[in-house]
C-alpha cells in the first residue's frame, strides 16, 4: 500500500469520529502546551534575570572582602555578615593605575532610616565613589549624580531611588535640593534615580540612597575599609586577563604569597551570568520534566483509545486483509493514525502554548509593568514536535501490532 | 485451477478438538460455476475459507493454480487474495461510512495499480453492477441488494480469476437475491470461476456443479449440464 493511500485512509478514519479524535488528542495538547509554556516562561525568566545582570554594566568585575568559598554557588564570608576589613582605599588607588582596567568604583553599605519631615523609611544606603554612576549604568531622571569633588570634599549630598522620593516627598513635590536626614546627618538630594526595578545585587534600587563613600565611611559607619570594589575592565582586554591582573595587584597590596590565602574574592559578570544561567536552566528543565508527565498520561490515553479502535474495527481489519492487505499494511494504517493524533495534538498544543505565553507577556507587561521578555524558544517547538511524533509511535505501536497480526477469518467473524 | 486432496481442518479449543473437514478431495477447473451446499455445521464455510486463502488447512493438500498453499507465506497469500480472488460475503462487509467508490477502491489500494488507473477500474466495476448513479453515496445509505452489488463490484475490481461468494443472497429478499445471482452468472459467462457456498437449493442451482458436504466430507459432487445448456441457449 502506498504511504499516500495509507495516510488518506487514516485521515478519513480520524475525521469520521471527530469528537473522539479531539478528546483523544486533548491529553497530548495539554501536555505539549504545558511543556511549551513552562519552557518559554523559564526562558523568559532566564532572559530577564540575565538581562538585569547585564544592564548593571558591561565587563564588570566585583571584588568582595574575604576568602573565596570552594563551591561554585557559595558566596564569600563577607556576604554572610562577617566583617572583613581587607579591602582599603589604597587597593582602589592601585587598581585605578592598571591599564587593563578602565574604571574603579568603591562601595560601602549600610542601613538607616531616611527622614523628611514626618515621613520616614528604613532604607539601604550605599556609599560610593562618583564613577559608580557610569560603571553601573545608574541613570538619574531628575537632577544630577554627585561628582568626584563631592566625594573628595565629603559633601552631604544624596541621590535617592524614585520610590523613596514618592514615600518621602509625595507625588507632586520636587525632591531636588530638599534636605533628608539619616542618623541625624543632613543630606541634600541632588538627583533621583530612574525607575530600574531591583538591582542585580539584590538592592532595591527604587528605595536606595546613594551618598559619597567618604561620608558613609566616616560619618555613618565609622569605618575605614570598603565592602566592595566594582571594576570595569578595559574592553580591549580579555576579561579573564583583567581578572588575573586584579588578583595580582591585590595579592601584592595585601602581601599574599600563597594563592590559597587570598583575603578577597573576585567575581566577573561572566561568572555571575554563568551561575545564574545554570540555575535557571536547571529550573527550566525541572519544570519541563514535570510537564512531560502529562505527556505520558496523554500518550497512555492515546494507546487506550487506539486499542479500543482496533477492537471496534476488527471486521474492517478482516475485510482489508481478505482483499489483500498484509500485516504491515494494517500496522502502518493504525500507526499513522496514532502519529497523526499525537502530531496534530502537538501542533495544537504549541499554538495554545504560544497563545498563553503571549497572554502572560501581555498581562505582565501591560498591567504589572514588569519588564518581561517574550521568549518562545524554537528548541521547545522542535522538542514538542519530536516528542509528540515519537509518543505517537511509542504508544501506537502496540495497538497497531495487535491490529496487524489479526487472523483475517477470525476478524471477519468478529461480532 | 483448484485441486484439493484429502483436505482436513481441525479446530482446537482447550483440550477438545473438532474436525470440521475430514478429508475432502475434488478439483475445480477454470471457468466453472460451483455451488458448495450443506447443512449448518457441515464444514462448507470452513472449506470456502481455505479455498479462498483466508484460512489454512491442518491436513491434506491444496493447490491453487498449481501452487501449494503450504509453500506460500502469509504475504504471498495476501497477494493472491488481492490479485486472483474476489470475495462476496453474506453480510456485505462494506465500510458503511465510506462511499461506494471508496469501498470498491479498497482492494486496489493494496495492489500495484497506479492511482490514475484506479478511478477507471472502480467506475467500470460499479457500472457493471448497475450502480453508477450511487458512486458517491455512502454505503450505509444503500438497500441490502444495492450493498451486495457494491460488494460484487469490489470483488470484481481487480479482475480476479475466481470469485468466492459466501451465502451472497442470505441477507436479501428474493428479488434482490435473484439480481445478485444473475450478476454472478454473467460473470461466469465471461469466463470467471465462481465458487458459491449456500444452503438454498434454488440459489445453488444457478451453478453447473453442486458439491454437497456433510459432516466434513463430500457427500455428492454432481454436474448440472442442463443448466449450462439452458444458459448457452439464452
Amino acid at each position: 500500500m502506498l504511504f499516500k493511500d495509507a495516510f488518506k485512509t487514516s485521515t478519513r478514519s480520524l475525521t469520521h469520529g471527530k469528537m473522539r479524535s479531539i478528546l483523544t488528542m486533548l491529553g497530548i495538547v495539554i501536555g505539549i502546551a504545558s511543556v511549551i509554556i513552562l519552557m518559554s516562561i523559564g526562558q523568559s525568566a532566564q532572559d530577564m534575570i540575565l538581562g538585569e545582570v547585564q544592564s548593571v554594566g558591561s565587563n564588570l568585575i566585583v571584588v568582595m572582602p574575604g576568602a573565596p568559598s570552594n563551591g561554585k554557588f557559595s558566596s564569600p564570608a563577607s556576604s554572610r555578615g562577617i566583617i572583613i576589613t581587607s579591602l582599603q582605599q589604597r587597593d582602589v588607588d592601585a587598581l585605578a593605575r592598571e591599564s587593563s582596567i578602565s574604571d574603579v568604583a568603591s562601595i560601602v553599605n549600610g542601613q538607616a532610616e531616611a527622614v523628611y519631615g514626618n515621613n520616614n523609611k528604613t532604607v539601604s544606603y550605599q556609599g560610593v565613589s562618583a564613577n559608580m554612576f557610569t560603571v553601573r549604568n545608574l541613570a538619574v531622571s531628575k537632577g544630577f549624580p554627585f561628582t568626584k569633588g563631592d566625594v573628595d570634599s565629603g559633601s552631604h549630598v544624596a541621590v535617592i531611588g524614585p520610590e523613596l522620593a514618592v514615600t518621602l516627598f509625595g507625588q507632586y513635590v520636587n525632591p531636588i535640593d530638599k534636605i533628608i536626614r539619616m542618623k541625624n546627618i543632613s543630606f541634600r538630594v541632588v538627583g533621583v534615580l530612574e525607575k530600574g526595578g531591583t538591582g542585580a545585587f539584590g538592592v532595591d534600587q527604587g528605595n536606595m540612597v546613594i551618598i559619597p563613600t567618604t561620608v558613609a565611611q566616616k560619618q555613618l559607619l565609622g569605618i575605614n575599609f570598603l565592602n566592595g570594589i566594582l571594576l570595569q575592565g578595559n574592553s580591549s582586554y580579555d576579561i579573564n586577563f583583567v581578572k588575573s591582573r586584579v588578583t595580582f595587584i591585590l595579592r601584592q597590596n595585601h602581601g599574599i604569597n600563597d594563592p590559597n590565602k587570598d583575603d578577597f574574592t573576585i567575581q566577573t559578570q561572566a561568572d555571575l551570568l554563568s551561575i545564574l544561567g545554570s540555575i535557571t536552566s536547571i529550573l527550566t528543565i525541572f519544570l519541563a520534566a514535570i510537564a512531560s508527565i502529562s505527556l505520558i498520561v496523554g500518550g497512555i490515553g492515546i494507546m487506550n483509545i487506539m486499542l479500543v479502535s482496533v477492537t471496534e474495527r476488527t471486521r474492517e481489519i478482516g475485510l482489508r486483509k481478505a482483499v489483500g492487505a498484509t500485516n504491515n499494511d494494517i500496522l502502518q494504517q493504525f500507526l499513522i493514525e496514532s502519529v497523526l493524533l499525537t502530531f496534530t495534538g502537538g501542533i495544537i498544543g504549541i499554538a495554545i502554548g504560544a497563545g498563553i505565553v503571549g497572554l502572560v507577556y501581555f498581562v505582565l507587561s501591560t498591567f504589572f509593568s514588569i519588564g518581561w521578555v517574550f521568549a518562545f524558544p524554537i528548541s521547545a517547538v522542535i522538542l514538542a514536535l519530536t516528542v509528540s511524533g515519537v509518543s505517537g509511535i511509542a504508544f501506537g505501536i502496540y495497538p497497531a501490532y495487535q491490529a496487524g497480526k489479526k487472523n483475517p477469518i477470525d476478524a471477519l467473524r468478529y461480532e | 485451477m483448484i485441486e484439493v486432496n484429502n483436505l482436513q481442518k481441525e479446530y482446537l479449543e482447550g483440550d477438545t478438538s473438532t474436525l470440521a473437514l475430514r478429508g475432502v478431495t475434488f478439483s475445480i477447473a477454470k471457468g466453472e460455476f460451483v455451488s458448495i451446499m450443506g447443512p449448518s455445521g457441515s464444514g462448507k464455510s470452513t472449506l470456502l475459507h481455505i479455498l479462498s486463502f483466508l484460512d489454512r488447512p491442518t491436513g491434506g493438500t491444496y493447490k491453487f493454480q498449481d501452487k501449494s498453499i503450504d509453500e506460500m507465506t502469509d504475504k504471498e497469500l495476501a497477494h493472491v487474495r488481492n490479485s486472483d480472488m474476489g470475495f462476496v460475503f453474506q453480510s456485505f462487509n462494506l465500510l458503511s461510512r465510506l462511499t461506494v467508490y471508496d469501498n470498491v477502491e479498497i482492494p486496489l489500494l493494496y495492489s500495484d495499480i497506479s492511482p490514475s488507473r484506479r478511478k477507471k477500474l472502480v467506475e467500470e466495476a460499479v457500472n457493471s453492477v448497475g450502480l453508477e448513479e450511487k458512486l458517491y453515496t455512502e454505503a450505509g445509505r444503500l438497500s441490502g441488494g444495492q450493498k451486495q452489488r457494491v460488494a460484487i463490484a469490489r470483488a470484481l475490481v481487480t479482475d480476479p480469476n475466481v470469485i468466492f461468494a459466501d451465502e451472497p443472497t442470505g441477507n436479501l429478499d428474493s428479488q434482490s437475491g435473484l439480481q445478485v445471482m444473475e450478476i454472478l452468472e454473467s460473470l461466469n459467462d465471461k469466463g470467471r470461476t465462481v465458487i458459491l457456498v449456500t444452503h438454498e437449493t434454488q440459489t445453488a442451482e444457478f451453478a453447473d456443479r453442486i458439491i454437497r458436504i456433510k459432516d466434513g466430507i463430500v457427500e455428492s459432487d454432481k454436474k448440472i449440464t442442463a443448466n449450462r445448456i439452458h444458459r448457452d441457449i439464452k
